[in-house]
């Protein structure tokens, strides 16, 4: 197939979906009430995006996003490298952090709550807490990812340590690095809407788990396809700008 | 000084961990609030033991049946996905993309369909579970070397053939590895949605005592949902150690950097 | 009497016949030709040797010869009757990656053919022991491909291709992945087991050493589109030994086929 054909047809899936998701409800094959027909989802969405409680949720959200990715990166970063660099520490951690990958970080909430109460700071300590792991694991992997021959060659050049960064390190990890930010958002994000949804006043995640306990579904419905398309809009971004980058990779 | 073995380090730590969990609270220096002194907590365990397994009970009921979805269709959508080149081209990109929505939030429409009981939570257990199997999977799939089938040809193997004795032995390390990550995003699932929105599992005792701040009773809901998680992951990783010899043989190196870009190791909660 | 025995024999008879095979990938602008026209007999028990530059479609030509790939032109002929697809009664084939499946064992492995074809258990038996003590790896049944060395991996490969005892075994270049000092181990142990199965054996490789010290001819390839453009008769007596290769005869040869090699790589130089 080439890719004309390929983009078509996916466009034709999406119709589809689009069809069903109008129709099923409109015609009676789904309860409208459970399932709102789409269109009437979509003009709920205009609406929302005009109300000024929608503004404030959405910036109250965006600002905890950006926070707890500000304090998780280079936190789990500086970790990371420490693992990917010093052997005795990173023998020490790794099984560690293997098992407290497969832990749920959700778990956790309650603590701090109980620690920090139910508002901004709380959301944004968790979800940095959540995202922290992540972005260590990924940073010893990108590090780890420089061929050691490079750094042999440098050296062999005489290059020195900061020059052996810039020039071999940066390059080699850039690409790593942008897939490591791309993970590390999806985590985050998800992390924020966790806190959000269990015990929040503020944010897009308490608006939603509210309108879900309503039953108001076309609001509901709306919030996720808004954030849907966030999330996604951000994840293509970084894909592409990786794809940029990464020509050389074999 | 010598430094320690890292092996005998990290007992150090987790001694050091417990250690500081038992005295911390206990010498007032942090409030038992936040953090209970490890004897209450392992107390309050033994005392309402029933009710804690009870919950136990429901949350690994739920996890079961949602790990048969999650884990089933997931490996099979994503051999299918991954194996027939004009799917994968197609729906796998799709399905990535789709990856990086919290998929926490469909939550609520699971509850406003199917209540606050067990239906909701392995719905959306099993689908938070779907994603990354079927990824991993047909991430997976690719890294067979293709020149086992190519051998089997040679021999006169017939297309049955090759599926039933060169594919599906070739896949059995990915399927491993899939079931390993599926199984604890199942987990993961059953357990934020019980903490969300339920009226039972271990996930709901927790949200329960926080809520009259009996910190104590929490931190012991929590203990028990860190032990199912080990105990999991343990008992996966030891299955998978069985077959790790035939994992380094079939992948062919060119293509596993590939599979790990698609699929990150962990797990978004 | 005596001309019905002849006639059964036959020690002249051709065990590959390839007549005007060309074949031409599809492709985005009409097509690329891989190979033109190649035409060639190769006689029952002789072991044969086709050389090249990379990419002159030598290993396309092996993979029509097992049956595992389509020519668009010619014909291919394995005792008398064509090759249509994989037949390993006929056609056995050795690739260079071993590709033992790894969670078989050895003799699992060597019994993969028969296992395909619902031979019984004890039969597979006899046949796989039989086959690895041939290739020299008695014992060794019960081991896995990751406790093989490479050398022994191939072993297992070649004992595989040979357990359905077919009269032609095709090699892909088994040896290259093996270290130096193993390849002539290898090439000596394969000469040895040709010589008790008299089988015929078309082997392909990159090392001109390789190839005069194993071949009784060797066929030279073109650059794309590959075609046949020497024919060199090896005429060292056989057993082939390790001296051999320090005289002016085997110098000679393999001078030969690098010459040919070379114009063929570079069409404006003159050898």
């Amino acid at each position: 197939m080439t890719r004309l054909q390929i983009v078509l047809t996916r466009v034709f899936l999406l119709a589809l979906v689009v069809a069903a998701w109008e129709c099923l409800p409109r015609f009676g094959f789904a309860n409208p009430r459970l399932l709102p027909p789409l269109s009437d989802v979509l003009t709920m969405l205009a609406q929302l995006l005009g109300r000024p409680q929608v503004h404030e949720a959405i910036w109250v959200t965006a600002a905890e996003v950006i926070v707890a990715f500000l304090i998780a990166v280079p936190l789990g970063a500086a970790i990371g490298v420490l693992i990917a660099e010093n052997e005795y520490v990173g023998d020490i951690f790794r099984p560690i952090l293997f098992y407290v990958f497969s832990i749920p970080k959700s778990i956790f909430l309650p603590m701090f709550i109980l620690m920090f109460g139910i508002g901004f700071g709380q959301k944004v300590a968790y979800a940095a807490f959540s995202t922290t792991f992540v972005v260590i694991m990924s940073a010893a992997a990108a590090v780890e990812s420089v061929k050691a021959d490079h750094v042999l060659v440098a050296r062999s050049y005489g290059a020195t340590r900061g020059q052996i960064f810039t020039r071999v390190y940066v390059p080699s990890m850039m690409p790593v690095l942008l897939e490591t930010l791309r993970i590390s958002m999806i985590f985050n994000f998800t992390g924020v809407m966790i806190a959000e949804m269990y015990a929040s006043r503020t944010g897009i995640g308490h608006l939603i788990a509210n309108w879900g306990e309503n039953f108001q579904m076309r609001q509901l419905f709306a919030g996720v396809i808004l954030l849907a398309v966030v999330a996604i809009a951000f994840n293509e971004t970084v894909r592409y700008l990786e794809g940029r980058c990464s020509t050389w990779r074999t | 000084m010598r430094w320690p073995a890292p092996s005998t380090a990290r007992w150090l730590i987790l001694v050091g961990l417990l250690a500081f969990w038992e005295l911390m609270p206990r010498t007032k220096i942090i409030p038992e609030l936040f953090l209970p002194a490890l004897s209450k907590t392992l107390t309050v365990l033994y005392t309402d033991r029933y009710d804690y397994i009870e919950a136990l009970g429901v949350t690994i009921y739920e996890v079961a049946i949602a790990m048969v979805f999650a884990c089933g269709l997931g490996i099979l959508v994503g051999a299918v996905v991954g194996g027939v080149a004009l799917l994968r081209n197609l729906l796998l990109p799709i399905f990535s993309s789709l990856y990086a929505v919290p998929i926490v939030i469909l939550y609520p429409i699971f509850t406003a369909w199917l209540g606050i009981g067990s239906e909701s939570k392995i719905a959306f257990a099993a689908i938070y579970g779907f994603f990354p199997v079927m990824l991993s999977t047909a991430a997976g799939i690719r890294t067979i070397d293709p020149q086992y089938v190519l051998a089997a040809r040679s021999m006169g193997a017939t297309l049955s053939q090759q599926i039933a004795r060169v594919i599906i032995p070739a896949s059995i390390p990915t399927v491993l590895t899939g079931l390993r990550l599926g199984g604890a995003l199942t987990i993961i699932g059953v357990v934020v949605a019980e903490m969300l929105t339920s009226a039972a599992g271990i996930g709901y005792l927790v949200t329960r005592y926080r809520t009259i701040l009996d910190s104590p009773r929490v931190f012991a809901a929590i203990l028990m949902i860190l032990a199912l998680s080990v105990l999991f992951d343990v008992l996966a990783r030891s299955v998978e150690k069985r077959t790790l010899v035939w994992q380094t043989a079939c992948r062919s190196p060119k293509r596993s950097r590939s599979h790990l870009q698609t699929v990150p190791a962990g797990a978004p909660a | 009497m005596a001309n019905v025995t002849r006639l059964k024999e036959r020690p002249e008879a051709t065990a590959i016949e390839v007549a005007g095979l060309s074949h031409v990938y599809s492709g985005a602008e009409g097509g690329v030709a891989a190979l033109e026209d190649i035409s060639m007999e190769v006689v029952a028990g002789r072991f044969v040797v086709i050389v090249g530059p990379s990419g002159c479609g030598k290993t396309s030509l092996l993979m029509m010869l097992a049956g595992l790939r389509h020519q668009t032109e010619g014909t291919i002929l394995c005792n008398g009757r064509p090759i249509q697809e994989p037949d390993p009664g006929r056609v056995g084939v050795v690739f260079q990656e071993a590709s033992l499946f790894p969670w078989l064992s050895a003799a699992d492995n060597v019994e993969f053919p028969l296992v395909l074809r619902g031979v019984s258990k004890d039969e597979r038996r006899s046949r796989s022991e039989a086959m690895l003590r041939l290739v020299g790896l008695e014992g060794f049944g019960a081991r896995y491909p990751h406790e093989l060395s490479g050398g022994m991996k191939q072993r297992v490969s070649i004992a595989r291709g040979l357990v359905q005892d077919p009269p032609v075994l095709l090699m892909d270049e088994p040896f290259a992945a093996l270290d130096e000092q193993t390849r002539m181990t290898m090439g000596h142990e394969l000469l040895r087991i040709w010589s008790a199965t008299r089988k015929t054996v078309v082997f392909i490789t990159h090392s001109l050493t390789e190839a005069v010290y194993l071949a009784d001819e060797v066929l030279v390839m073109s650059a794309r589109p590959g075609r046949i453009i020497d024919r060199i008769q090896v005429t060292l007596p056989r057993p082939r030994t390790y001296e051999m290769m320090a005289t002016d005869t085997f110098g000679r040869l393999r001078d030969r086929i690098w010459q040919q090699i070379r114009k063929t790589s570079q069409p404006g130089l003159e050898g």
